[in-house]
């Protein structure tokens, strides 16, 4: 069984993200990557699976240079082999577009299982699982917190709220994995010294075919004219509780006149 | 954000900047590895440390091995971990690709391995004793034992300790008792031994102990002390037997908590085997042999356990508002967070001082070690007499003055640092240790004085005055402030001037008079040894600076901390010259009826 797993090099979850001078990117001086937490468990469980079933795993990322360190990660981790499909002085590339680019990079590569994570923890946007299936006419099952594998098919436990679904999906298909299907493993020292040995295959977008000035830019589905901070969380604010029926009065006014929550 | 155990970019600054990993990496031994590989390396271990190992540190240490039916049982979460951290291949790293090892720099593997010790520090020495007995095997087996025990224990399947210690035998190796008697291939082993670190466990189905023992008839003293493999099961026609070795009981210690320490029993039932490693009575020889690194090791805990203390006095410092600045009387003003007080950033700033010139210390060994085992030409024999001459100090510094860190840590957390809510006790509990095993602080002070700086007539301290010069050079390069490089340079000439009146007066009333201040001369050196890692640290950073690198404040801090360090520590560095140079006897001259 073959695996392709898509993931996104993305600012660590601890990062704190400053806004860029054009006020509608992130200031990147700062921070530190790594591959979408989500994007982990996906590449646990093909790694997992290909190791109890035999078969290959590959990695696609669609990012600048620097994401070959978080490539070499997952190579460093089990995976076979690598793709990025380079992004390096590309103007801003929507989901749309990303979807475009990973299904033209993914559709000359024979696989059973095509894995994402449920979301990226980069835009949060969630809209890439459903569009690249589209794009690729596969059956797509997301929120997988657990799998049981048969002749050619898979089924899959998905999170909904306050319960579990659980649904039959042949394969090939697209499964994006949700927090809780599996505990991804570290790159160990051999890992990663067998990982360096292996080379990255680089595509642009024009060796996929895809007009990426269409998809990008000013030409994207989705542009980006702002990015804002959440507001600074403000000071507590104490009432002296000398005398309870004031302290009482006092707290009322408070979320009367200025939390105006009554 | 959660305990970072060991600051990134200073970690990053310290192995680019300060010691220059790039080095090393151009010798033939690290040819197959990059800069990538050894990022993605420390990235890897930090990661899990922080993940997986920090969490348990806690539960780990509120419940520690029980002993049931003669076996030590560690924790059940332990018992999850450990095949993770056995993976992650840090046994083997820097041990030969012949081998299966990764041939690592130790500059790297030390690196990676202070965020396991900073994390959970008692986990560590699972993996550490382990690479000890391995690489003595490695060193001294005879092929037979090298097949039968390199491979199980270079994977982890199997864990290794060092059995050394004996009731009435811990700083004095010379008065070891266990015996060994010829008996066919082997010996037959009997004897106690105490303290030992990971001597019963079930983590593994077997245990490799290295023990030093006496070959029946052999001499008194150091010279009649052999090497012993000791395994808990021996291999025995295709299975495990049991070898004999009992566990009479666990010590009930204060801090490493994770890790069990066994008192063991060897041949109680006279049918414990043994096999010879390297030469009969050269077992204190082969197994110092493998000290440096474990002393280096034992240093990294130091730094590890003050590190990963300042960093929670830090976050906690900033966010607990208590009181008002000095200047302001406005009791209906809100309080400020207590960095704001000029005594808790004394508290912060000596902390940070202490980890990162021990980091800077600790790392600079390592490097040595490297070059002396794979450099080449003069460079290698130098290396090796400049790490003979900093070790004890590296193994020593962090431990002690880790542990004013330690104190100082808690002291920031105030009452709640008090408080087994908050983890800065546990941390002070671990530090303790690290002045303890390995050869305690007092050992490390006479080998510093009593051999290190007088080998071939000071031929190691000249060397380490030719680096101090050289970072005295870059540091005027770079722009530090004069007045810090003077300081630097002109304790140097001291405590070369009061090693000389040293050596004399060994020569003349012997080695006691000598030797009477040892503890003093050590804590001396080794403050000037780390302001010398601070000067070249402020070299750093003003040339970090001049090429506009950001952030500014990261480098600012390196600065203030070396001001810290050489403005504070070597005024109280002459003081102790003083009292090293006038010989003070208090402690010698008071009669016991006198304490
Ligand atoms: C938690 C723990 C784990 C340990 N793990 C191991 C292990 O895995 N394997 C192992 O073999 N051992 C281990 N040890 C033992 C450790 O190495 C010894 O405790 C240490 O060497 C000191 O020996 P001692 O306890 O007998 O103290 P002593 O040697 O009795 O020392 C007591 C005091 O006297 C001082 N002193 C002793 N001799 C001199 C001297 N000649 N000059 C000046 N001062 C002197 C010491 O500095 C110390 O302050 C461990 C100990 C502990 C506490």
């Amino acid at each position: 069984m073959n695996h392709i797993v898509c993931l996104a090099y993305v600012p660590d979850t601890e990062t704190k993200i400053k806004i860029g001078a054009d006020g509608k990117s992130i200031d990147e001086s700062d921070v530190k990557w790594i591959v979408s937490p989500y994007d982990e468990y996906a590449l646990e469980e093909a790694i997992k699976t290909k190791e109890t079933k035999g078969g290959t795993v590959t990695v696609v990322t669609f990012g600048p240079a620097k994401a070959d360190v978080g490539l070499r990660e997952c190579l460093a981790r089990g995976a076979n082999e690598a793709v990025r499909i380079a992004a390096d002085g590309l103007a801003q590339v929507d989901s749309l577009g990303v979807a475009k680019l990973l299904a033209a990079a993914i559709k000359p590569m024979p696989f059973d299982v095509l894995w994402l994570g449920n979301k990226g923890v980069g835009t949060d946007a969630q809209t890439l699982v459903p569009m690249l299936a589209e794009f690729l006419d596969l059956p797509h099952v997301n929120l997988v917190t657990k799998l049981e594998w048969k002749d050619g098919a898979v089924t899959c436990w998905r999170e909904i709220e306050g319960a579990k679904e659980v649904v039959e999906t042949p394969l090939p298909a697209l499964i994006a994995a949700q927090k809780g299907l599996n505990e991804p493993r570290y790159a160990s020292l051999k890992g990663i010294m067998a990982a360096k040995k292996k080379t990255i295959a680089v595509k642009t977008p024009a060796d996929l075919g895809v007009d990426v000035a269409a998809v990008s830019g000013d030409k994207a589905a989705v542009r980006w004219t702002k990015l804002e901070l959440p507001p600074a969380r403000q000071a507590v604010k104490l009432i002296p509780a000398d005398d309870p029926a004031k302290a009482a009065e006092e707290l009322l006014r408070l979320l009367r006149d200025e939390a105006k929550v009554l | 954000m959660p305990n970072p155990l060991i600051d990134d970019r200073t970690l990053d600054f310290v192995l680019h900047d300060v010691v220059g990993l790039d080095s090393l990496l151009a010798l033939p031994r690290f040819a197959e590895h990059d800069r990538a590989v050894c990022d993605a390396t420390i990235d890897s271990v930090r990661r899990y440390s922080r993940e997986v190992l920090f969490p348990a540190y806690r539960l780990l240490d509120a419940e520690p091995p029980v002993l049931r039916e003669g076996r030590a049982l560690v924790h059940p979460r332990l018992q999850e971990i450990w095949p993770g951290l056995r993976d992650l291949g840090l046994i083997s790293a820097g041990r030969s690709t012949e081998i299966g090892g990764q041939q690592l720099p130790f500059l790297v593997t030390l690196a990676a391995i202070l965020h396991v010790q900073a994390a959970n520090c008692p986990l560590y020495s699972f993996l550490g004793l382990t690479t000890g007995a391995a690489h003595l095997i490695e060193a001294f087996g005879s092929p037979a034992l090298k097949e039968r025990y390199l491979a199980p224990l270079l994977e982890g399947t199997w864990t290794g300790t060092m059995a050394l210690t004996e009731p009435q035998a811990g700083s004095s190796l010379a008065d070891i008792e266990t015996r060994a008697t010829p008996s066919g291939d082997h010996y037959l082993v009997s004897g106690s031994k105490i303290f030992i670190s990971g001597g019963d466990h079930d983590l593994t189905e077997n245990i490799v102990h290295m023990v030093l023992a006496r070959i029946e008839g052999a001499p008194a003293g150091v010279k009649g002390i052999s090497l012993f493999l000791v395994p808990k099961m021996r291999p025995d026609g295709g299975r495990l037997a049991p070898n004999d070795v009992k566990v009479a009981g666990l010590i009930h210690k204060i801090g490493w908590r994770g890790l069990p320490a066994a008192a063991l029993n060897f041949g109680e039932e006279g049918d414990c085997h043994g096999w010879l490693v390297g030469e009969p009575h050269r077992g204190l020889a082969a197994m110092f042999q493998m000290m440096n690194e474990a002393r280096l090791v034992i240093g990294g805990s130091g730094v590890a356990t003050a590190s990963v203390a300042y960093q929670e006095s830090l976050a906690y410092a900033r966010s607990r508002p208590q009181g008002r600045p000095l200047a302001n009387r406005d009791a209906s003003s809100p309080q400020v967070p207590i960095t704001e007080h000029a005594d808790v950033r004394r508290m912060l700033l000596r902390q940070k001082a202490i980890v990162e010139g021990g980091l800077a210390l600790l790392l600079q060994c390592a490097r040595l070690s490297d070059l002396a085992g794979h450099g080449e030409g003069e460079a290698k024999a130098r290396s090796q007499l400049l790490l003979d001459l900093l070790t004890p100090v590296a193994k020593s510094f962090p431990a002690e003055k880790g542990f004013e860190a330690n104190v100082l840590a808690m002291q920031v957390h105030g009452g709640y640092g008090y408080s087994s809510e908050h983890l800065p006790e546990a941390w002070l509990r671990d530090q303790k240790l690290n002045s303890i095993h390995e050869g305690t602080t007092g050992i490390q002070g006479l080998d510093l004085l009593g051999r290190k700086v007088m080998v071939e007539k000071g031929a190691a301290l000249r060397i380490l005055g030719e680096e101090v010069a050289a970072t005295c050079a870059r540091a005027a390069k770079a722009g530090v402030d004069p007045a810090w490089i003077a300081a630097v340079g002109e304790t140097g000439k001291k405590v070369g001037a009061l090693t000389g009146e040293l050596a004399r007066r060994g020569q003349e009333r012997g080695g006691e008079a000598m030797l009477l201040h040892s503890a003093d001369y050590l804590d001396l050196f080794s403050s000037w040894v780390v302001a010398w890692q601070w000067l070249e640290m402020a070299a750093a950073a003003r040339e970090a600076l001049a090429d506009g690198r950001t952030p500014g404040a990261f480098y600012e801090g390196k600065l203030a901390a070396a001001q810290h360090w050489i403005r504070t520590e070597m005024p109280k560095v002459d003081a102790l010259i003083t009292v090293c140079h006038e010989g003070e006897e208090s402690y010698r001259t008071v009669p016991d009826e006198g304490f």
